[in-house]
């Protein structure tokens, strides 16, 4: 297990009293989640960076319902930024569901996000499946009119892709842009989950046997995905570590397999938000539930290159 | 006499001659042999070329949109291209692009869904979008997703410059153009998908 990597206790140390991630439900119980949400305490749990050089970002995943849960993790994002500054947001597509009208994008988007938007602060897209592909002509998805692109942040590389369409000319692109690339940490995020304990849909096992091994040739070292309503931490593959985090507005209750030997730690009771800061060494998370429940938090040290291939690469 | 002459001189000469050489003499040159697949991989892509031109020529009028902070630049943007294209194009029907390449295309689907597990096909089915109605110059139905392309099978077909995506519904190919949300073929002879 690579669960020896989680200092869990560091975020304990830095003034986190209410709840741990050992503490946090796991998978989802009969009991109704809604009605669990509406008698949880409205506190915030969410600690203060640790590093205000790292990079620090927000992850949202399958976000763009425009319902009441959207609206209710929006805020407690926009809450949440101020305890944690994070500098931009990251999207793991279904972006927007449904229609997209131009009421759309603002019922579904700029409105339940709009203490963050009105901060400045930016948001990255990459396209899921329930996303029109001219969402990258969007301004405040950043995409720059690319289905895949990437961008730098401090230390940190960030390579948006389209999973929906993975064909050898993004292929190409990625390897490129892999190969070129030296900085510290190299994150990718796209829609489908390369592992995933889903019951619905599970891992995508055809998308891994492209992506992985560049992935691991080129020392990716953390990969969001969402498609999955729930939440979801991998246990490290190959030395990557995955995360699967698309529960942001929609939910798929109870639908992590119990027993997973992929799971490392997962929530499918409540929608979800996270938070995460690169530093010199490290990556700290936390994950945040609409009610303000931190469910999960760590801390994932920046691997050495080149990868090492000597983790378990459980496939599901 | 004479006649009688050339009658034997000619009959000499063919047993004297290998019959193939002969057989080469006497009928008409053959053409060069055809590779059909090449043949038919090339005639797509001038089909496609021919859609790009008078894709290109439209485009003149509807120009790409840029970036913008204002999605009914993009959403009108996506519904007069696809219908300029529709209009450019009124007798278009399934198999028009993909033509004599159709046979390959659907040997290529039905090799990669054999090759898939039954969870894996389960996985797959399970991602359609229901209800669909596909034809040739619709639009690809707004509300519903867009299903994905498995990798695997991607690498299999002919690339597609930017413009153009495949996406398969089961066994159902379709061709889009991306931009114009507009299904400009479908491949045929495919099954019709079970969850339609």
């Amino acid at each position: 297990m690579r669960v020896n990597h989680l200092f869990l206790a560091g975020l304990l140390a830095l003034g986190v009293s209410t709840l741990s991630a050992q503490q946090a439900p796991a998978t989802a119980k009969p009991a109704a989640p809604a009605a669990a949400a509406q008698t949880a305490k409205p506190s915030l749990e969410v600690s203060a960076p640790r590093d205000m050089d790292s990079v620090r970002f927000a992850i949202i995943g399958d976000s763009g319902t425009g319902d009441r849960r959207e609206y209710e993790v929006g805020a407690q994002m926009t809450k949440a930024m101020e305890i944690f500054p994070f500098e931009f947001v990251i999207m793991l597509g279904d972006n927007i569901y449904g229609s997209e009208r131009p009421q759309d994008f603002v019922k579904k988007f700029e409105k339940p996000y709009e203490g963050i938007l009105t901060q400045k602060i930016p948001f990255y897209a990459a396209l899921g499946n329930h996303d029109d592909p001219t969402q990258r002509f969007y301004k405040p998805f950043n995409m720059n009119g690319e289905r895949f692109y990437t961008f730098k942040k401090g230390d940190a590389r960030f390579f948006a892709l389209d999973s929906n369409y993975m064909d050898q000319a993004q292929l190409k692109w990625l390897e490129e842009q892999l190969s070129r690339a030296n900085d510290r940490w190299k994150v990718a995020f796209f829609h489908h989950p390369l592992y995933s304990s889903g019951a619905r849909h599970g891992s995508e096992v055809d998308l891994r046997t492209r992506l992985e091994p560049l992935f691991v040739k080129y020392g990716v070292d953390i990969v969001f995905a969402g498609h999955e309503h729930f939440y979801e931490r991998v246990v490290p593959q190959k030395g990557i570590y995955y995360f699967t985090q698309g529960g942001s507005a929609k939910l798929r209750e109870g639908n992590i397999r119990t027993n997973s030997a992929l799971t490392d730690k997962g929530f499918d009771v409540d929608n979800v938000f996270m938070v995460a800061e690169l530093g010199k060494d490290s990556m700290q998370f936390q994950v945040v539930s609409r009610t303000g429940k931190r469910v999960d938090s760590g801390s994932l040290p920046l691997r050495p290159e080149p990868k090492q291939a000597d983790d378990k690469s459980r496939s599901q | 006499m004479v006649r009688t002459a050339v009658a034997l001189l000619f009959s000499a000469l063919c047993i004297s001659l290998p019959a193939g050489r002969l057989v080469a003499a006497a009928a008409p040159i053959p053409q060069q042999a055809v590779n059909a697949h090449a043949q038919a991989m090339v005639d797509f892509k001038k089909r496609m070329d021919a859609y790009l031109e008078l894709r290109r020529a439209i485009t003149q009028k509807i120009p790409e949109v840029k970036e913008t902070g204002d999605p009914t630049k993009i959403h009108e943007r996506e519904v007069a291209l696809g219908k300029a294209l529709a209009t450019a194009r009124p007798n278009a029907k399934a198999g028009d692009i993909f033509g004599a390449l159709s046979t390959y295309l659907l040997k290529s689907i039905e090799d990669d869904w054999n090759s898939r597990s039954p969870a894996d096909q389960k996985a797959m089915l399970s991602e359609l979008p229901k209800g669909l109605i596909l034809k040739v110059n619709q639009p690809y139905p707004p509300n519903l997703a867009l299903a994905t392309a498995p990798p695997r099978l991607l690498a299999q077909l002919p690339m597609l410059p930017e413009e153009l995506e495949y996406r398969l519904l089961s066994r159902r190919l379709l061709l889009r153009d991306r931009d114009a949300n507009l299904i400009i073929d479908v491949l045929v002879g495919t099954e019709p998908s079970r969850t339609e």
